[in-house]
C-alpha cells in the first residue's frame, strides 16, 4: 500500500524525526517499507517552462521543434507529443535531469539532425499518472522557471508499505499513523466531524433493509442532495495520485479519500437511480448477469451477496458497484454506503469472480464494524465542502447486533516468559494504550484490556504479547548466551539417502534435481499419474510417477548442449495413484522415494594410455551392484533378467529383496527415447529406496582375513549358446564342493571354429580352507569331479589348455 | 659328476649372458636358485650319493651355488640400475587421465551444510510427505478457511482436500503428533508453489523447517539459535535484524534479515536498495497449533523457523537464474 508522508502528518506530529528513522521504525514494527519515493529527490531538476514556439521538424513527421523558456533562457527542444502548443505551461526536464519512469538521464541530443537541449515531459514519464499520449499541460497560473517540487507541490515522500494479511487496520493513513504514535509515543489526531445538516430527515428520502444480517452485520448510509459533480480540487487529486489512484470526480474521490484515510470502503450511489430510493442487502437466489461500473458484464452465481434497490441489483456487496447506479456528471442526489460485511463472504465472492478491488481487499481482511457511521459522516462532510449540496439529517444505521470489543487478560509473567526477558509494566501499558487498546484493570501480575474492533487479529493473550514485542522492538530482545541440549537420542531420517548420495558421487555420478511436475504423457509411461487440478501448463500437469521422465529430459538437455558422456543420479519422491477417482485419502495414493542412475555415452574415452569403452548393460549392472554392496545389501538381493522388451526397455533386469522388487532397469527402447528426442543409447536403473529402507540391514560381521593360501584352477568349456551363464554358475555353486569357494568367468569366446551355436566360457575357480593349507591332490579331486559334472549336465566339451 | 656341474655352469653362463630385463633375471632366479631350482635339486640328490663321495659332491654343489649366486647378484644390480636409468627417460609430462568423481547438487550441498549446523545444536532430522492434506498444510497450522493468509502461498491442488505442500511446516504437525515434548528437529523437504517460472521464481523449491518445543523455550533463545546458525553459515562478522512479520502458525512472528553481502549494506539491486537480505521466517509456535497436536499451550512453548534453500544458494554463489538449478547441465553440476 502506498502511503503519503504529507498525508500521514495530518494525523501525527513527526517533527524532529528523520525520514530514515520513520522508515526504519515502521519496518521494525512490522510495517515493512519496501520502497521510498522521495519526490524532493526525484523532481529536484524539473522546472515549469513555457512553450514559446512550435514548428514542424523538417525530417520527421511526428516531431516538432519547440522553443521553450525556462525562466532564464530560451532553449530548443525536439518534442514528439501531438498536443504540444504555444503558450502552454509544461514540465521541463533540463539536461542532467533523471526521468523517473525508466531512470534515464536527459542528455544533449541530436534528433534527426536537430539539436535538443532537454525534454518536455508527459504524466507517464514523470510517474504522475498513466497518460502517455502527450505532454502534461499545467495550469496557466504557475510561475515559469519555478521548481516543480514547489509549484506542483511535489515535495511528498511516498512509502510503499507491505501490509501482512493480519493487519487490516494498517490499510489506511490513520492506521499507519496509529502505529507511529505507538512507536514514537506521540499523540494520534483523528479528525473530528463538523457536519452541517439539513433539517430534512434522511428517513424521508431513503430506506435500507438488510435481509442477511450474518453477511452484512452493519449498513450505514448518508444522503446528500443537490451536489455538483465535477473535478475534485487539486489538494484532493494530489492526495489520491500520491497513493496511486486516478481522480474520477469529486464524489468518488471523496469515497476513495475516506478509504485511504480511515480504511473504511464506501460506495456512492446516484440516489435517483435507485428504484423507490431503497437499498436492500440480500443474497441472490439465481445466477444473474450484472454490469459492474468498469463496464464489464459479469455472471454472478446464486448465493452472491448483493446490494439491490426495490427491483434490481445495484452493486456486488463489498466488491464493486454497478454501472446502473453509478455517479455521473448529471447526478444530483447521492447515497453514501458505509457497511461492514462478513470477511469470508467477501473473500469467497471475490475469489469466485476473480475480482479484487481496494474495497474487497479490505473487507476480506476485516474492517472495523464500529467505524461505518463515522466514515459515512466524514464523507458527507467532505462532499458538502467540495461538491456543495445538503446533507440530510441523521444517518441510516442498520446494526441490529452490536459487535463489542473483546476483553483479554495479559499476564506480565507470561509476556516475560515468552519473550525471555522483562519489559517494564509501565512501558507495556503505554504501548497498548497508544495502539488503541483500552486498559481498565491493572493488577500486580495482569492487566485486562479491551481490544478495539479495528484489530480483528488480536484475540488472545499471545496476540497482545506480539503487539508489545513488536512496538518495543525485536532488536531489544536480548540473545541467550547458551542453549541446553538434551542427552536423548537424536534421529536423522535422511541419513540413508545421504549415504546413498555419497556412494553415487564416489562412483562418479553427478546429482540431478528435476522438476517433479511432468506432462501427463510422461507420467503415464511409468505409472498411474496424479493430476494437478490447477496446473501452470500441460507440460507440468502431473506429478512424476518415477524419476524416469525427469532424467531423460536432463539427458536430452545435456546432449543438446554437447555433453555426450553422462553419469547422472537423482533421489526424489515419486507419486502414484491407487484409485481411479480423485484423491481423498492418504491410502488413495503412494508417495515413495526413488533413486535413479543413468549412463549415457562413454565409460572411458580414448586417451594415450587407455582405449575407449562405451557404457553398456554390464556397466549398468556393475554400478547397481556397487551401490548395493556399499550398503551391505548385495548379498541379500536376487537378480532376474529379461531379454524381451517391455514398455520402457529393450532388455532389463530387476533386483529383488525378500521377494520384493527393489529396482529395475536396462537399456531404454528407441521408441521411448524418440519421445524425448534422444538418439544416443541410454542405460538406467531406478531403485525403490522406500522399499529398501524397510529392510533391516544387519550390522556387518567381521570375517577374519584368510591365513592360508588359495589354490586357483582354470578351465574352459564349449557350451550351447542358449545356456545362460547364470545357470552354469548356479550349477557349479550347488555341487556342494567343500573347498571350492568362488567361481569367476574370465573369458567368453565365440567363433565359427567352435561352431555357430556354441560358445566357450572360461572359469577361474578358487579353492581354500579357512583352517589349513590345501594339498594339490584334494583340489584335483573336486576339480575333476566338476569337469565331469559340467560335461555331463550341459553336454559341454572341456577345452584342452 | 664333475662334468655335470660344468655343464650346469656353462648353461648358466649362457643364460645370464642373455639377460636383459628384470623379468629375465627373475627367470634365472627361479631356474637356478628357487626352492625347486637346479641348485636345490642338487642338494636333494645329496641323500642318494654314496657316503664316500658325499663330501666332494657337497663341496662342488656349494661352489656352484656360490658361483651362480655371485654372478646372479651382480647381474641383478646391473639390470636394476639400468632400468632406473631407463625410467628417467619417461616423458612424465604426458597428461593424466581424468579420474571419475561425481558431485552432489549444489542445493544438496547447501542443505547438508545447514543440516550439519543444526545437528550440532541438538536438532534431529525428520521428513514428511510432499503430497499433503489441506489439514496438515493449512488447517492444523491455523490457516482458517477463507482467510487471506492462504493467499500468501499459491497452491497446487490435487483435489478438494489434497494438495502439494506449500511449505515444510506441515511436518511440524506430524512430528508433534508422534512425539511428546521436548521436540527439537529440523525438517527439510521439497515444497511447491503455483507461481510463474522465471529467473527469480520456480514452481518448486526446498525448505528447511525448524521446531523446538519445551517448557522454557522463548523468543530470546529463538534469536540466539538463529544468530548462531547465521554466523556459522554466513560468517562471524555478520549483521542481522529480526523484523516483525506474520505467519498464521507463529505468534509473535518475525523475519530475519542479514546485511546484504553483495553491497555490504550500502544498497544494491539484489537487496532492493535496502541493504538487507531476508533469509528466513520464524516465530513462537502459535498456541492454536499446540491445540491441534494436543500439547498444552500453558505448559509448553515453542519456536519454529523456515528457510528456502534455493534462495540461500542463489545469494551465496551469485547465481542469477533459479532455473539453472533444475536444468542439470553437467557443466553447471561439475562446478560444485
Amino acid at each position: 500500500m502506498k502511503v503519503s508522508l504529507n498525508w500521514l502528518k495530518e494525523y501525527i506530529n513527526l517533527d524532529g524525526i528523520s525520514l530514515n528513522e520513520i522508515v526504519d521504525k515502521l519496518t521494525m514494527a512490522g510495517l515493512e517499507v519496501e520502497e521510498i519515493i522521495n519526490q524532493n529527490d526525484i523532481y529536484k531538476d524539473f522546472l515549469v517552462a513555457e512553450v514559446k514556439e512550435v514548428i514542424k521538424h523538417p525530417n520527421a513527421e511526428k516531431l516538432s521543434i519547440c522553443k521553450i523558456f525556462d525562466g532564464k533562457n530560451i532553449l530548443q527542444v525536439v518534442c514528439g507529443a501531438p498536443n504540444v502548443a504555444v503558450n502552454q505551461k509544461v514540465v521541463f526536464a533540463p539536461i542532467g535531469a533523471i526521468i523517473p519512469n525508466g531512470n534515464y538521464e536527459i542528455k544533449k541530443a541530436k534528433i534527426r539532425g536537430i539539436e535538443s537541449f532537454g525534454m518536455i515531459c508527459s504524466e507517464d514519464e514523470l510517474l504522475l499518472g498513466n497518460d502517455s499520449s502527450g505532454i502534461l499541460v499545467l495550469s496557466d497560473d504557475l510561475i515559469v522557471g519555478s521548481k516543480v517540487t514547489e509549484s506542483l507541490n511535489l515535495n511528498d515522500v511516498i512509502l510503499e508499505i507491505s501490509i501482512t494479511p493480519n493487519r487490516p487496520d494498517a490499510l489506511s493513513h490513520i492506521g499507519v499513523a496509529r502505529d507511529l504514535s505507538a512507536i514514537f509515543n506521540r499523540e494520534l489526531k483523528i479528525p473530528s466531524i463538523s457536519l452541517v445538516e439539513d433539517e430534512k430527515s434522511i428517513f424521508d428520502y431513503a430506506s435500507v433493509e438488510v435481509e442477511d444480517i450474518n453477511n452484512c452485520p452493519r449498513y450505514s448510509a448518508k444522503v446528500i442532495l443537490n451536489v455538483e459533480v465535477k473535478e475534485s480540487p487539486s489538494w484532493l487529486q494530489q492526495k489520491l495520485k500520491a497513493v496511486g489512484l486516478r481522480p474520477i470526480n469529486n464524489i468518488v474521490d471523496v469515497t476513495n479519500f475516506v478509504l485511504y484515510e480511515i480504511g473504511q470502503p464506501l460506495h456512492a450511489f446516484d440516489l435517483d437511480l435507485l428504484n423507490d430510493k431503497k437499498i436492500v442487502v440480500r443474497i441472490i437466489s439465481k445466477n444473474t448477469e450484472f454490469v459492474t461500473l468498469d463496464s464489464k458484464k459479469r455472471e454472478l452465481p446464486a448465493g452472491t451477496l448483493m446490494i439491490c434497490d426495490s427491483q434490481r441489483e445495484v452493486a456486488i456487496a463489498g466488491i464493486m458497484g454497478g454501472e446502473n447506479s453509478e455517479i455521473n456528471f448529471n447526478t444530483k442526489n447521492i447515497l453514501i454506503e458505509s457497511a461492514y460485511f462478513n470477511p469470508s463472504k467477501i473473500r469467497r465472492t471475490s475469489k469466485l469472480l476473480q475480482l479484487q478491488t481496494d474495497s474487497s481487499y479490505r473487507f476480506e481482511r476485516g474492517t472495523d464494524p464500529n467505524i461505518t457511521k463515522f466514515a459515512a459522516e466524514r464523507a458527507a462532510q467532505l462532499i458538502a465542502e467540495i461538491a456543495g449540496g445538503k446533507v440530510l439529517k441523521g444517518t441510516i444505521d442498520v446494526y441490529p447486533k452490536k459487535i463489542s470489543p473483546k476483553e483479554i487478560i495479559l499476564r506480565f509473567s507470561k509476556l516475560n516468559k515468552v519473550l525471555g526477558f522483562e519489559i517494564e509494566k509501565e512501558k507495556v501499558l503505554i504501548i497498548l494504550k497508544n495502539l488503541g487498546f483500552d486498559i481498565y484493570e491493572v493488577q500486580p501480575d495482569e492487566v485486562k484490556v479491551s481490544v478495539p474492533t479495528f484489530r480483528p487479529d488480536v484475540e488472545r493473550e499471545i496476540d497482545l504479547i506480539e503487539e508489545v514485542a513488536r512496538i518495543n522492538g525485536y532488536d531489544n530482545i536480548p540473545i541467550v548466551p547458551k542453549i541446553s541440549v538434551t542427552l536423548e537420542k537424536k534421529e536423522d531420517h535422511q541419513k540413508f539417502e545421504d549415504k546413498i548420495r555419497d556412494i553415487c558421487i564416489g562412483l562418479g555420478f553427478y546429482e540431478m534435481i528435476n522438476n517433479p511436475l511432468v506432462s501427463e504423457k510422461e507420467a503415464l509411461l511409468t505409472g498411474n499419474p496424479i493430476k494437478i487440478a490447477n496446473p501452470i501448463s500441460v507440460d507440468m500437469s502431473s506429478l512424476r510417477t518415477s524419476l524416469f521422465a525427469g532424467a531423460l529430459n536432463s539427458v536430452k538437455r545435456n546432449l543438446n548442449l554437447g555433453n555426450k558422456d553422462l553419469m547422472l543420479f537423482e533421489i526424489g519422491n515419486v507419486f502414484n495413484s491407487r484409485v481411479q477417482s480423485e484423491i481423498n485419502d492418504f491410502n488413495d495414493f503412494q508417495e515413495k522415494q526413488n533413486l535413479i542412475i543413468v549412463l549415457v555415452g562413454k565409460e572411458q574415452n580414448k586417451t594415450w594410455n587407455y582405449s575407449e569403452k562405451s557404457f553398456d548393460f554390464f556397466s549398468l549392472k556393475s554400478y547397481v551392484n556397487a551401490i548395493l554392496s556399499k550398503i551391505s545389501l548385495e548379498k541379500f538381493t536376487k537378480d532376474s533378467y529379461n531379454s524381451n522388451e517391455n514398455e520402457i526397455f529393450i532388455y532389463y533386469f530387476q533386483k529383488t529383496l525378500n521377494d520384493k522388487i527393489i529396482g529395475s532397469g536396462g537399456k531404454v527402447k528407441k521408441q521411448v527415447l524418440e519421445l524425448f528426442d534422444i538418439s544416443s543409447d541410454v542405460y538406467l536403473f531406478e531403485f525403490d529406496l522406500s522399499e529398501i529402507k524397510k529392510f533391516d540391514i544387519p550390522v556387518v560381521k567381521y570375517i577374519e582375513p584368510l591365513k592360508y593360501p588359495k589354490i586357483i584352477r582354470d578351465f574352459a568349456f564349449i557350451f550351447d549358446k542358449n545356456i545362460f551363464y547364470e545357470e552354469i554358475e548356479n550349477f557349479i555353486l550347488t555341487q556342494k564342493l567343500k573347498l571350492l569357494k568362488k567361481v569367476e568367468l574370465f573369458d567368453v569366446f565365440e567363433s565359427d571354429f567352435i561352431g555357430e551355436s556354441k560358445r566357450s566360457l572360461a572359469f577361474r575357480l578358487e579353492f581354500y580352507d579357512e583352517t589349513r593349507t590345501l594339498t594339490e591332490e584334494e583340489v584335483e579331486v573336486e576339480f575333476n569331479y566338476l569337469i565331469e559334472k559340467i560335461t555331463n549336465n550341459f553336454n559341454a566339451k572341456l577345452r584342452s589348455s | 659328476m664333475q662334468e655335470n656341474f660344468n655343464q650346469i655352469q656353462k648353461e648358466f653362463d649362457k643364460d645370464i649372458s642373455q639377460v636383459s630385463s628384470l623379468n629375465d633375471i627373475e627367470q634365472i632366479r627361479i631356474k637356478y636358485l628357487s626352492r625347486n631350482g637346479i641348485i636345490s635339486n642338487l642338494f636333494d640328490k645329496l641323500r642318494e650319493i654314496p657316503k664316500e663321495n658325499k663330501r666332494e659332491f657337497g663341496k662342488s654343489v656349494n661352489e656352484l651355488r656360490d658361483y651362480i649366486t655371485n654372478i646372479y647378484e651382480i647381474k641383478k644390480k646391473e639390470i636394476l640400475s639400468k632400468s632406473s636409468q631407463e625410467s628417467s627417460k619417461i616423458d612424465l609430462t604426458l597428461p593424466a587421465n581424468q579420474i571419475k568423481i561425481g558431485s552432489k547438487h549444489i542445493l544438496t550441498q547447501t542443505l547438508e551444510e545447514i543440516k550439519e549446523i543444526f545437528k550440532s545444536l541438538g536438532f534431529s532430522v525428520f521428513e514428511g510427505p510432499e503430497l499433503e492434506s489441506d489439514y496438515y498444510n493449512f488447517e492444523a497450522l491455523n490457516f482458517p478457511d477463507d482467510h487471506p493468509a492462504r493467499d500468501m502461498q499459491d497452491t497446487f491442488f490435487i483435489s478438494k482436500k489434497f494438495l502439494l505442500r506449500t511449505h515444510t511446516s506441515p511436518v511440524q504437525i506430524r512430528v508433534m503428533e508422534k512425539n511428546k515434548p521436548p521436540v527439537r528437529a529440523i525438517m527439510p523437504g521439497r515444497v511447491y508453489r503455483n507461481e510463474a517460472i522465471n529467473a527469480r521464481s520456480y514452481c518448486t523449491f526446498q525448505q528447511v523447517e525448524g521446531l523446538y518445543v519445551d517448557k522454557d523455550v522463548n523468543f530470546s533463545e529463538l534469536k540466539g539459535t538463529l544468530v548462531s546458525f547465521a554466523k556459522q553459515f554466513y560468517g562471524n562478522d555478520l549483521k542481522y535484524r529480526f523484523r516483525p512479520s506474520f505467519f498464521p502458525f507463529t505468534e509473535p512472528s518475525a523475519e530475519m534479515d542479514i546485511t546484504c553481502f553483495l553491497c555490504k549494506g550500502k544498497g544494491c539491486k539484489v537487496c532492493k536498495n535496502s541493504g538487507w537480505l531476508e533469509i528466513l521466517g520464524c516465530g513462537m509456535v502459535d498456541p492454536n497449533v499446540f491445540k491441534y497436536v494436543n500439547y498444552d499451550p500453558e505448559e509448553y512453548l515453542g519456536y519454529a523457523f523456515g528457510m528456502g534453500i534455493e534462495r540461500i544458494a542463489l545469494l551465496k554463489y551469485g547465481i542469477n537464474d533459479i532455473r539453472i538449478f533444475f536444468e542439470n547441465d553437467i557443466r553447471f553440476l561439475r562446478q560444485f
